[in-house]
């Protein structure tokens, strides 16, 4: 088992009343598994994920990610498990824009302090990977959205996690270059990589293995 | 790591062209003008600490009080110095100076006399370090009639000639000077600064035990400086043992009569303090000194504009912080723990300090010549790349950088990654209510510094057009006239037959300007317990109505009534201080003519109305007028054409074939002089109330720019639902107006009382009228609001369609 949620709520204060953002979320997640977060907008997709990814915070309910209770711990150690296990591709990329694609590729494996030979081969490993040799020092305005989203999502991938979140990673693109980006998730899957993705799209769900529908903060 | 903070740091500057401009220029010209400041702080605190001994050597001087009259000071009674070093074993040494101003000095036909002269004890270079070139300090000077000059005299008389055991000669004094040594020329940063020093072996008066004549500088050299205290302790005892029974002799009343009501004293002042701290009367000083309420001043201008500048950064950050929110965003979420960004934002910081660092010396570089100008120095840019120096300068640059980055940084950082990443980022009150604060402080001091340059520059126009009680306009001042001898009176009379001439009075006493001051004891009547100084002038008939002075009571000295040899004229405040009240003309005073109690008797023929022989920092004192020849002229003209009268006067003195170049001066020109110092405070106040405003502008600039780009959207909305773009500038530009309101509230009464204490130093001075705080804030505000003016403009003149579609 790579985490369990148990019971998770998340709620805001609005002129004295709670107003529930999640309500009672359990759900398992093994090693391997690709799964689709769907439900219309305000569902809650976006908050599941980033209390997933223990970017937010909850009001109620349990998580353990490979049986740490999260909600038991220091800010501190939470941030070195993502930063350790998870990585992130966002709808709208979220490159840097002062830096160029090798330097945004090599920016997780500073902060995780690998050497700098190993950075380089790292970093040549993934422009190989993804096809964007020719393109390492570009920067991000000089590239089309598919190929920012290339970026992002080996950048995500460059430190080795366990698990992948994923939200909307299409959402900016057009159909052709959302394909591509899905069957790279594919790929990932099948090499062993955990994925969460939030999607609005069914076409995407099919690349899944399960889809969870959310409605107003719960599981339907 | 580094290489890369340093890398993002420099892509985010350059980025950031704006932002970054206004930083670095407002760092580089903060950091250019402390930097100036500090060259000149430090060239101030240098004086005369180029002496080996200099902590050890401690100068002697003359404080007290007789019948109201305030005695201070810089020069003591011949006998102190060797008295002193005979009493205490912890004076290693005692040596004297006596100043004797430019006399001529001749060389075979060649005549100079703009060297400046002293006679000095024959081991005063085993106390002062002057490297000599030719000659040994110890025994140079131990011959009497022997002279010690500097090489630039040397070369001047002699050229390439051996100099030493040449023969100079002092023609008026009927002396002749072997030359014993060659010295360099004294540093700018000496409290004395002689083209030729002689020997006092051979001056009889430095030998006579006269305790009641001033006239020496003594200096002592100290065992050490913690003796100093101790010495200056029993100091009273000395002069209870050697000065009392001579005031006995010369005033007839007993030491400890003397001190019911009168004080005399001798005090130590250390070598270092005499150019900063010496409050002494003018003429006792050897040169005009510094002063250390400027350097109070000055140094915290420097502090002020380098934090304004500093201030700058970090508004500015923290108003850029939304358009940071993203990048801190992604790098938490990738693994970036606090500790690095803060780094990171710190090596901005540190990037942009070290430019405007590098910029800022180039500014001084071009700068310094022209302050220099201002300053009357002589600062050099080399005293800053001195290896120490430069040390403390980095320091000093990495404490800047810290100062203005560490808050941006901490709060940058400490975003929450998934608030950053939605853009929900908006700036929280409390940094808004910081920076506001901030900006209150900034215009705190720009409005003080305003208020400040406009007190100066009144207190300098009313110094200016102060009735001083004679004319200063138009009026030629030949102080050498002295040197034709006999031909002076020939000189006068060819010069009064110009018709460009309205009067010529023969007279040496200026009241402007250094001058000679004769001084003397006088008493009222035979009532000698109210024995006072006063300063003497010798003048003769046409003295008074040349000057432009005014008689309130009796008559001027004339021709008429024979010899005037024993009656005088006293100025209103003598007639005050002898308790003359308003009938003075026919009374008597005593005024001692020697040491020895001999006095002589006069009469008062007339009350001149008071006027400003003294600077207006001193209030008008006692002055009495006699009828004795002095040499020098003052001619008052009745022409605009001042330069076509100092030709034909010229022209006339060249005839005498004196040898000598013609010299004048002009009274204006004088009078001024004596206020140089505060002219030159008020013009490098000016400047730097400037830059400080300038700096300060360039941080609200910055500020509404960004206000504007937050608001866009705001702005928007307004203009579709039909506001104006005057009531859309109001908007904007009314929370910046605000602070700079509050920013005066705070800035008029600090204001007040600071230049207040200024004024304090003039004995005569202006009240400061409200309508200079008026001043200075329209003048802040009409800047403020040119500032945010054009940005609100611009945002308020968009089309606001363009805001609502980038949604």
């Amino acid at each position: 088992m790579l985490l369990q949620l148990n019971k998770i709520s998340k709620w805001v204060q609005s002129g004295g009343q709670k107003v529930f953002l999640l309500k009672d979320i359990d759900l398992w997640v093994h090693e391997g598994d690709f799964i689709s977060i769907m439900g219309p907008s305000g569902s809650g997709k976006s908050t599941l994920l980033n209390i997933i990814g223990m970017l937010d915070d909850f009001n109620e309910g349990e998580y353990a990610f490979l049986d740490e209770s999260v909600h038991t711990l220091k800010e501190k150690h939470r941030s070195n498990l993502y930063k350790q296990y998870i990585g992130f591709v966002f709808q709208s990329y979220h490159l840097i824009d002062e830096l160029t694609v090798k330097e945004n590729l090599e920016m997780p494996l500073l902060y995780k302090k690998h050497g700098g030979s190993e950075r380089k081969a790292l970093v040549a490993d993934m422009l190989d990977r993804f096809n964007i040799v020719g393109k390492k020092d570009l920067f991000p305005s000089q590239l089309s959205g598919g190929q920012q989203q290339l970026v992002g999502i080996a950048r995500a991938l460059i430190a080795n996690p366990k698990l992948i979140l994923a939200d909307e990673p299409t959402g900016n693109l057009n159909s052709k270059q959302g394909e591509e980006i899905m069957e790279i998730f594919k790929e990932l899957n099948n090499e062993g990589v955990t994925i969460i993705q939030v999607t609005h799209s069914e076409k995407n769900t099919s690349y899944g293995s399960r889809i969870i529908n959310l409605l107003d903060g719960e599981v339907v | 790591m580094f290489k890369n903070h340093i890398k993002i740091a420099w892509r985010t500057l350059l980025k950031h062209k704006g932002l970054f401009t206004i930083n670095i220029l407002g760092l580089a010209i903060g950091i250019a003008a402390a930097l100036i400041i500090f060259l000149f702080v430090s060239d101030e605190l240098s004086y005369d600490r180029f002496h080996e001994k200099s902590d050890q050597i401690v100068r002697v001087v003359l404080k007290g009080r007789m019948n109201g009259e305030v005695i201070k000071e810089a020069v003591t009674p011949g006998p102190v110095a060797q008295t002193l070093q005979e009493e205490f074993p912890e004076v290693h040494r005692a040596t004297r100076l006596k100043s004797e101003g430019t006399p001529q000095i001749t060389y075979k036909n060649q005549t100079f006399r703009n060297n400046k002269f002293a006679y000095v004890d024959p081991n005063f270079f085993e106390v002062f370090t002057v490297p000599f070139i030719k000659g040994d300090p110890k025994t140079a000077l131990k011959e009497p009639n022997t002279i010690i000059i500097t090489q630039e005299l040397a070369s001047k008389y002699f050229g390439d000639e051996n100099p030493i055991g040449q023969l100079l000669d002092f023609k008026e004094w009927e002396q002749q000077f072997k030359v014993t040594g060659v010295i360099q020329k004294l540093p700018d940063n000496s409290h004395f600064h002689f083209d030729a020093f002689g020997s006092m072996e051979g001056v009889a008066h430095a030998k006579e035990a006269r305790w009641i004549e001033s006239g020496y500088h003594s200096y002592l050299l100290l065992d050490n400086r913690a003796g100093l205290k101790q010495i200056e302790n029993k100091l009273p005892g000395v002069v209870e043992k050697y000065m009392g029974p001579q005031i006995k002799k010369a005033m007839g009343m007993t030491y400890e009569e003397f001190k019911d009501g009168n004080e005399i004293g001798l005090f130590l002042q250390p070598l270092a303090d005499i150019h900063l701290h010496s409050d002494f009367a003018d003429i006792t000083n050897l040169e005009p000194g510094g002063d250390i309420k400027t350097l109070y001043i000055f140094s915290a201008i420097a502090i002020f504009i380098l934090l304004i500048a500093c201030i700058n950064f970090m508004n500015l950050s923290t108003a850029a912080a939304s358009k940071r929110a993203k990048e801190v965003g992604i790098k938490k979420v990738l693994g970036s723990s606090k500790k690095e960004l803060i780094k990171q934002f710190l090596a901005e910081s540190f990037i942009t300090t070290a430019i405007a660092m590098v910029l800022a010396l180039i500014v001084v570089i071009i700068a310094l010549p022209l302050f220099n100008n201002l300053s009357g120095k002589a600062l050099v840019i080399s005293y800053i790349l001195n290896p120490k120096i430069l040390f403390y300068f980095m320091i000093a640059g990495l404490f800047i950088s810290l100062l203005a980055g560490s808050y941006p940084a901490f709060f940058l950082s400490s975003f929450k990654p998934i608030t950053a990443l939605k853009n929900k980022f908006t700036n929280t009150g409390k940094t808004k209510g910081l920076r506001s604060g901030l900006v209150v402080f900034q215009f705190m001091i720009s409005v003080g510094l305003i208020i400040a340059t406009l007190v100066v520059d009144q207190q300098m126009a009313f110094i200016q057009n102060k009735d001083i009680g004679y004319q200063k306009d138009q009026m030629l001042v030949l102080r050498d006239s002295w040197m034709l001898g006999t031909n002076e009176e020939v000189f006068k009379e060819q010069l009064s037959k110009d018709p460009r001439v309205s009067s010529i009075t023969m007279s040496g006493h200026i009241p402007a300007g250094p001058s000679y001051r004769h001084m003397t004891s006088i008493y009222p009547g035979q009532n000698s317990d109210a024995l006072r100084r006063s300063v003497v002038y010798n003048i003769d008939e046409q003295y008074i109505p040349t000057m432009g002075m005014k008689l309130v009571a009796g008559r001027n000295f004339s021709k008429d009534f024979g010899s005037e040899s024993n009656t005088m004229i006293i100025n209103e405040t003598s007639a005050k201080i002898m308790g003359f009240a308003n009938d003075a003309v026919g009374k008597t005073a005593t005024m001692a003519i020697n040491n020895e109690g001999g006095t002589r008797i006069y009469t008062v023929i007339g009350v001149v109305k008071d006027f400003h022989f003294n600077s207006l920092h001193e209030p008008i004192d006692q002055l009495i007028m006699l009828n004795y020849k002095s040499s020098g002229l003052i001619i008052r003209a009745k022409t605009a054409d001042m330069a076509g009268l100092i030709a034909s006067a010229e022209g006339f003195w060249n005839d005498f074939k004196t040898g000598e170049p013609f010299g004048y001066g002009l009274l204006d020109e004088l009078y001024n002089q004596t206020y140089l110092k505060e002219q030159k405070m008020g013009t490098i106040l000016r400047i730097f109330a400037l830059l400080t405003i300038f700096v300060a502008c360039l941080g609200l600039f910055g500020l509404i720019t960004f206000t504007a780009e937050q608001r866009f959207k705001e702005i928007g909305i307004r203009k579709v639902l039909g506001s104006s773009v005057p009531q859309i500038i109001a908007m904007l530009s009314s929370d910046f107006l605000k602070l700079v309101l509050i920013s005066f509230l705070i800035a008029f009464p600090l204001g007040f009382y600071a230049m207040n204490m200024w004024l304090e130093d003039f004995a005569y001075r202006i009240e400061i009228q409200w309508w200079v705080f008026a001043v200075a804030g329209c003048i802040t505000m009409l800047i403020a609001f040119i500032t945010i003016g054009w940005k609100s403009f611009k945002a308020a003149s968009m089309n606001p369609i363009e805001s609502l579609q980038t949604e």
